[in-house]
């Protein structure tokens, strides 16, 4: 029963970071049809600004705060330095962010040397249920991203921000003869992935700790999963996180790691060639 | 997929985007391209020579580098056929180019099979069994299969198998196969030097005519069709699906022949090796050199890897971050490589209609 419990809350905080990791790539394919490489160094980044505020002596969740809006920041510059020019090919798309995102890994290698940095949980220590314990930080970590999910649901479907994106998705020329600045919305839903990917690296440095390829371990998965949820709109991309994240946590207990490893990807791989929209179809929120 | 990219397009009066303009401005420089006609032998002359001559001018141990160097240039020539003429993007190139090193450490590990006659065709073998696995599974199907698809697919096996490698205690794990035995051929024993070079020249030239005949024929052109436009390819009554599947077998198969020599000559093999490290890496030089024309990934892989290593003493954890930047300025303002450069757009597309003219934006 203990154990079950444990695995259970293993399985269900390995799945809330992917889904975290995923909700700024997922919104990035989704509203703008860019599978964004660089994604995994906006992770890194995230990641690395937190690292700086500790070693700089601040409370650790300065810098966890500061993360989502410096790399959101970022993101805004390069969309409209560099992404801009990519929207007409999404291959060309794919090779220009896979170029931005090494500029970015190598100058934090640089900045880092080849070590792995740890960061201390800000909220440490276990939470005690019953003779059981679990992870306080985890806990919150599973906490932050279902009010990260709600808020981006809210925000796209409750909010005139939100519709404006979506009908930028939809329709851009319409869009445009409505009176939304296109440009700007594309910026805007860039900046916003790219900050939800930095906030994912910021929460998830005291868990893996800081190294330069942090971002690219969890950039395949996240591809996959976008791919699993289908594209096109905010809840596909997620449910596939939720998926993958899951079935890479769970398949472990069951068989040999090194298995269950690759089978998760063969079997993603497999599901999209059958079914590609994806477990949820269509377009919308 | 960049739909006005150079072109063997043929062109209709009627057509959009300005055809017409771009037609007549041929014929104005019709007389300006003929000059330039030569520039493709002459390059491909000029590095074939230098090829030649490399061993007697270097030391031993560039000897060593220069062979490396030449058997990247052959697996980068399998990711120019299949991104450069065909439009296929694969991400996951290195999985065949691995798994045939693997394949070839394996035989000479466990059946101590070194012949070169025997390793050589096996890792060809191996390359051309996993590509035609893989390009039939993600290309073939009632419906096409997106672009996206094939390149994170692509992507996603060769992670997939760098995993797989690394956990595998058969495989060596995290640190693969070492000490191979050298390749030999009857009682002689191929090492590292000038005899490996010439060897992997000499492969490397045969397989670049091969290619090189095959990108000219009626295949190669209906594979430019492809990639400039899918669609009206398969109106023309060509099985798209099939041309592609079959293109992308051919690379595998070669990625395996050059992961079999890489393997012999480095020897020993690594998870690396069937990795997204050496995936990209291998766009990387393809990209720089110029993609769609086969001498375009040669000077790309010697001009990456060159310059890499003669910067790799003093400017060591800049050059990735100086590749990076490069990489992206040569995407956004030069997507047809450096041999652009040299090489005009006509000469890149090559003669076989009347009157051929592509814009020259957009990245094959």
């Amino acid at each position: 029963m203990a154990n079950a419990f444990v695995a259970a809350f293993e399985i269900l905080s390995f799945g809330a970071i992917i889904v975290l990791i995923v909700l700024g790539l997922g919104i990035i394919a989704s509203m703008m049809g860019i599978f964004n490489f660089a994604q995994g160094e906006f992770v890194l980044l995230g990641a690395y600004i937190t690292y700086l505020a500790y070693a700089k002596g601040l409370p650790i969740w300065t810098g966890m705060v500061a993360a989502p809006f410096l790399v959101g920041a970022l993101g805004f510059v390069l969309e409209a330095l560099i992404i801009r020019r990519f929207y007409a090919a999404p291959i060309v798309a794919m090779l220009g962010t896979y170029a931005l995102g090494l500029i970015i890994r190598e100058s934090v290698r640089g900045l880092i040397g080849g070590f792995y940095l740890t960061v201390p949980e800000p909220i440490g220590g276990s939470i005690d249920i019953g003779t059981m314990h679990i992870s306080a930080w985890r806990f919150t970590i599973i906490v932050v991203t279902l009010l990260v999910m709600a808020g981006c649901y809210l925000l796209l479907s409750r909010t005139s921000f939100g519709l404006r994106m979506r009908a930028t998705l939809e329709n851009p020329s319409l869009a445009r003869a409505s009176g939304i600045s296109t440009p700007l919305m594309y910026g805007a839903t860039f900046a916003f992935g790219s900050a939800l990917a930095g906030l994912a690296g910021a929460l998830i440095v005291p868990v893996f700790s800081l190294y330069a390829d942090l971002g690219i371990r969890f950039l395949i998965q996240g591809f996959v999963a976008v791919m699993v949820g289908g594209v096109g709109s905010f809840i596909g991309p997620v449910a596939g996180a939720g998926v993958i994240g899951t079935l890479s946590a769970a398949l472990p207990w069951v068989m040999a790691p090194v298995v269950a490893d690759v089978l998760v990807f063969v079997l993603a791989i497999a599901f999209i060639k059958f079914r590609p929209q994806g477990l949820i179809a269509g377009k919308g929120v | 997929m960049p739909k006005s990219m150079g072109a063997v397009k043929q062109v209709i009066p009627a057509e959009i985007d300005g055809e017409t303009d771009l037609a007549m401005d041929s014929h104005g420089t019709a007389g300006k391209a003929a000059s330039v006609r030569k520039v493709l032998p002459m390059v491909e002359g000029v590095v074939l020579v230098a090829a030649l001559v490399a061993p007697l001018a270097l030391q031993d141990y560039l000897t060593v580098f220069a062979t490396r160097v030449i058997i990247l240039a052959l697996f980068a020539l399998s990711f120019d056929l299949v991104w450069g003429y065909a439009g296929i993007m694969s991400f996951g190139q290195a999985l065949f180019f691995g798994s045939a090193g693997y394949g070839v450490a394996l035989l000479a590990r466990d059946f101590d099979i070194t012949n070169v006659f025997l390793v050589l065709p096996a890792g060809t073998l191996i390359g051309l069994i996993f590509a035609l696995l893989l390009g039939g599974f993600l290309l073939l199907g009632r419906h096409p299969s997106s672009v996206i698809f094939v390149s994170l697919g692509t992507l996603t096996g060769s992670y997939a198998a760098d995993r797989l490698a690394r956990g595998w205690y058969y495989l060596g794990g995290q640190n693969g196969i070492p000490s191979i035995a050298p390749m030999t051929s009857g009682g002689y024993e191929f090492s590292e030097g000038p005899a490996f070079y010439y060897l992997v020249l000499g492969i490397l030239v045969v397989v670049y005519l091969l290619c090189r005949f095959l990108v000219r024929s009626q295949f190669g052109l209906a594979l430019a069709g492809l990639r400039e436009n899918e669609q009206r390819i398969a109106f023309f009554g060509y099985k798209a699906q099939h041309l592609k599947a079959i293109i992308f077998a051919i690379g595998g198969a070669i990625a395996g022949l050059a992961g079999s020599l890489y393997a012999f000559h480095e020897g020993f093999v690594w998870p690396n090796m069937v990795g997204v490290v050496v995936s990209t890496q291998v766009v990387l030089y393809v990209l720089f050199g110029g993609s769609g024309t086969l001498i375009g990934a040669v000077i790309g892989t010697v001009i990456v890897e060159g310059v890499s290593f003669w910067l790799s003493d003093n400017y060591r954890d800049v050059w990735p971050i100086i590749l990076g930047l490069l990489l992206l300025l040569v995407i956004l303002f030069r997507p047809l490589g450096l041999i652009s450069f040299v090489l005009g757009e006509r000469e890149r597309v090559g003669s076989f209609g009347a009157s051929i003219k592509g814009k020259q934006n957009g990245a094959p």
